[in-house]
């Protein structure tokens, strides 16, 4: 036991006093540790990008997109068009697109619809972008319900006030009919009360015909006796012609009195018994249109108050018009008539920005990059530490190379391995993805890229540390831990928001995130410019970390080379003398 | 280059002196052994020399044949194309073969591909190394992965040959191999620095030593003149004189000896310290022996060894 312990506490002397192989062996994990507790301790829903393209730009519309990011959303806006979004959604940009309607209120009994955009290639995303989106859009349909709900009720409770309001007229109306109808009844018996008949007595006007012919024979005479008198030298006979002439005149007088008399003969046909009859008939009718003219004034009265009544009748039922004119505008305002559409305003439609794959083809970005990755960083590590710790190192200070050469020689053979590797994987992925192979060139272009920047920090890691296992377990952490942080394994998005950003620099995110839009979008070199360009960054700032960490540590790295050999000699020697002994 | 000047040179390493006030001159054919204790700067002084490490102070000089005086600093590139350097450890690559590593570090200096194989195929004989040139570099016997290491530091055509310990870790009969070899190179023209703790190889090998002691160049220049000081301490003579001893120890006494030790059937004779006494007393025992006419069996002179001059400096304290 004692012995155990001892071995044990000398291991643990070994490991603490090789200060690179702790750093590595006990602090790597914890900092590896550290680094995902700091990034993924947060309670916070996914940070997830949304690009919004509406049409218009009403309240509702801001409240939705305030909703949104109130929900922990980053929400960009898109005024051209979705496609900006879509594009910007397959270069990560964004998570997922929305195309919303100008507004949300549903005017007729169309139902609105909202494009959700995802990306399938996304594969841990899809669910929870769908879910957190379908939640919002499910509220969102259940106010706009509510909303047109709301609508149709103030509008029955509109209907409602007004016809209780108005019943009254209806009353009132019907009240002045009845009165109206009371008072035409009155009127109508009154009038009909009238006794409007005509004395149907037959007068003789014949005498009044006589009466005329004698007065006009009586005229003639007069005036056949006004001519002889003037003619004539009145003579006898004259005298008696004249004379016979006025007395035919005046028997023609008398007999129109006689006949306006109606004496003669006792009888009753004279003028005056016809003008008797006529004034008798007179009072009779005076009588009778006296009783007519009270009686039509009473009635006249009556329908006064009819017509008073019937106008107010007339009134209440404009009033009523009026009334029900407006229940039916306000009826008729209502546009949204369909019950579907007031249960269910808004429709969601999902579009995918990518076509529909396997989920291997929407892994293999990641599953490349891996590979690309550890293949690099490990060469690059280990390349290095066998240079290092070769015993030709120190020959390769006197040989007349640029260090540059050495580097660029480690460089080459990492990549030469990684071109062989990776065209072994893309020919075998090309029996299972056919549609890879017009892509194969850009693939190739993109891992070069990104081979260049793993190799050169795996070589840096090599320069960093001075023995094989602690470099290429430091180099295996580090793989580790940009794939722990890139999304791959665990999403990204619910890392704290800091992080995030930094996150979506990191060499591996971006080498993913520029072989799935190659691989699965098919973007062009044009649009992925300043992805690349920081990858490139990335590998050029590396190389010169390393030119400059070669050109610092190789006269360092040599004497201590030079040290350590020399002290191996001189322990070789005390073993050789001690042996002696 | 044919000669190679250290003009007061020190190297401190965090202000610690390691070397100070070097001097040394290193003439075109010379082989040059540099000797000290472990630790007493051997390698700083190689590594100086090679221009891998930077002086303190001082200036290192190498001369053309065109009687141009290049500094190291300034001009490493132009000089290490002339430098062969063989460190204490072989330096080349396990993996390859004794032939592939000659050929690499000959392509990465540059040399033309005929004159790399006819250098190739010249080292590979001089190294005896021809038979094994397919085998991997770590198949080879100790002595021959020497062998290699110095070759690849050769393929090249150096004018100077540096060599860290080629005899560490080599029993004496690879040690000698290795002497053979660099007696070999030396004689081809090429200038041999070596730093070694093997005095009795470097003083096989060199004409010329560097004693390091304490951080510096105790003495240097040809062997016997760096031995001459220590010559009173260690030089002695021995005699096997037969039957007439009592009287050869009369004679001597006469003569400028310091004592004379009678072992029995062997007289051993130690001189007066100065170098005139030693020669005075021999040539005056040898005239008294011809005078009284005596019987010599055996008679032998023995300088003082590199190694013994070296355990007597190494005793002085440190300045």
């Amino acid at each position: 036991m004692n012995t155990l312990w001892l071995l044990t506490k000398k291991n643990l002397t070994l490991l603490l006093r090789a200060k690179t192989s702790a750093l590595v062996v006990i602090f790597g994990p914890l900092l590896l540790m550290l680094v995902l507790g700091v990034s993924y301790n947060t309670s916070e829903p996914y940070q997830l990008t949304v690009g919004v393209h509406a049409s218009g730009s009403g309240e509702d519309l801001q409240k939705f997109m305030d909703g949104l990011r109130e929900e922990g959303f980053t929400v960009i806006t898109y005024d051209q068009s979705i496609d900006a979004c879509v594009q910007q959604m397959k270069l990560n940009i964004v998570h997922t697109c929305l195309n919303l309607p100008e507004n949300f209120a549903v005017e007729g009994n169309t139902q609105k619809e909202i494009t959700f955009y995802l990306d399938p290639s996304r594969i841990h995303l899809v669910a929870p972008i769908q879910n957190v989106l379908q939640k919002k859009f499910q509220l969102q349909v259940q106010q706009t319900s509510q909303q047109i709900s709301q609508d149709l009720l103030s509008r029955l409770t509109v209907t409602k006030t007004t016809l209780s309001e108005k019943k009254s007229l209806l009353a009132l109306a019907q009240e002045k009919n009845n009165f109206a109808a009371n008072a035409a009844g009155t009127a109508q018996n009154t009038l009909a009360g009238l006794d409007v008949s005509v004395p149907e007595n037959n007068y003789n006007t014949s005498v009044v015909a006589a009466l005329q012919t004698e007065l006009s024979g009586a005229q003639e005479k007069i005036s056949q006796a006004s001519e002889v008198l003037e003619e004539a030298n009145i003579s006898g006979a004259s005298k008696s012609d004249i004379l016979s002439l006025l007395s035919g005149a005046g028997a023609a007088l008398t007999s129109a009195a006689v006949s306006v008399s109606g004496e003669e003969n006792g009888s009753s046909t004279g003028i005056a018994s016809v003008i008797s009859g006529l004034e008798s008939d007179l009072q009779i009718t005076k009588t009778k249109l006296t009783a007519a003219a009270t009686a039509v004034a009473g009635s006249a009265e009556q329908l006064s108050s009819t017509t008073g009544a019937l106008q107010e009748s007339v009134s209440a039922l404009e009033g009523m018009a009026t009334a029900i004119n407006e229940v039916q505008a306000n009826l008729d305002a209502q546009k949204v008539t369909d019950p579907a559409v007031v249960a269910a305003p808004l429709v969601a439609k999902v579009e995918e920005v990518a076509p529909p794959k396997t989920h291997l083809s929407y892994l293999f970005p990641i599953l490349l990059v891996v590979v690309v990755m550890f293949t690099s960083l490990l060469l690059g590590t280990t390349l290095v530490m066998m240079e290092k710790n070769s015993p030709a190192f120190l020959r390769n200070y006197f040989v007349p190379i640029k260090k540059i050469t050495f580097v660029a020689s480690t460089y080459l053979t990492t990549l030469i391995v990684l071109f062989v590797q990776i065209s072994v994987i893309l020919g075998i992925s090309l029996v299972f993805m056919k549609e890879t192979l017009p892509v194969v060139p850009s693939l190739f272009g993109l891992l070069f890229i990104s081979g260049s920047v793993f190799t050169f920090l795996g070589m840096s890691i090599g320069y960093l540390f001075t023995s094989e296992e602690t470099s290429v377990l430091a180099s295996i952490s580090t793989g580790s831990l940009l794939l722990f942080v890139s999304g791959a394994v665990l999403p990204v998005e619910s890392i704290s928001p800091v992080l995030q950003k930094i996150m979506a620099f990191s060499p591996f995110v971006l080498a993913e995130k520029l072989l799935r839009q190659v691989l699965v979008f098919k973007t062009s070199f044009a649009d992925m410019g300043f992805d690349i360009l920081v990858l490139a960054g990335y590998a050029l700032i590396l190389l010169l970390v390393i030119l400059i960490a070669e050109s610092l540590l190789h006269q360092h790295l040599a004497h201590r080379f030079m040290k350590h050999r020399h002290k191996i000699h001189r322990q070789m020697e005390k073993r050789e003398k001690s042996g002696g002994m | 280059m044919v000669r190679i000047e250290l003009k007061e040179v020190t190297k401190e390493y965090r202000k610690v002196p390691v070397l100070q006030d070097v001097n040394l001159i290193i003439e075109e054919g010379d082989v040059y052994g540099i000797i000290g204790k472990s630790g007493s700067g051997k390698t700083t002084l190689l590594n100086l020399i090679t221009g891998f490490l930077d002086p303190s102070e001082g200036s290192i000089t190498y001369t053309t044949s065109t009687g141009e005086e290049l500094d190291i600093e300034e001009h490493h590139s132009r000089i290490k194309k002339h430098l062969g350097f063989t460190p204490q450890h072989n330096s080349f690559y396990h993996k390859l073969t004794v032939k592939e590593n000659l050929l690499h570090f000959g392509k990465l200096y540059g040399l033309q591909h005929d004159t790399l194989i006819a250098n190739a195929k010249a080292l590979l004989e001089i190294t005896q190394l021809f038979d094994h040139r397919n085998k991997l570099a770590e198949h080879l016997a100790q002595g021959m992965q020497r062998r290699l290491d110095i070759a690849c530091s050769l393929i090249h055509k150096p004018k100077v040959l540096i060599l860290d310990e080629p005899t560490a870790d080599l029993d004496p009969l690879l040690q000698q191999e290795i002497l053979h070899l660099l007696q070999d190179v030396n004689q081809q023209g090429v200038t041999i620095v070596v730093a070694s703790h093997h005095l009795d190889s470097v003083e096989d090998l060199c004409n010329k030593v560097a004693v390091i002691h304490n951080g510096r160049v105790h003495s240097h220049g040809l062997i016997d003149d760096v031995k001459k000081p220590f010559l009173r301490e260690h030089f002695t003579i021995n005699l096997r004189s037969g039957s007439n001893k009592e009287l050869l120890i009369a004679a001597l006494r006469k003569l400028p000896v310091e004592k004379i030790v009678d072992k029995g059937s062997q007289l051993v004779i130690y001189p007066l310290n100065q170098p005139q006494h030693i020669e005075k007393t021999v040539s005056s025992l040898l005239r008294f022996i011809k005078e009284e006419n005596l019987y010599l069996h055996d008679m032998h002179f023995r300088k003082p060894t590199l190694h013994e001059v070296f355990e007597k400096i190494a005793q002085k304290p440190a300045l």
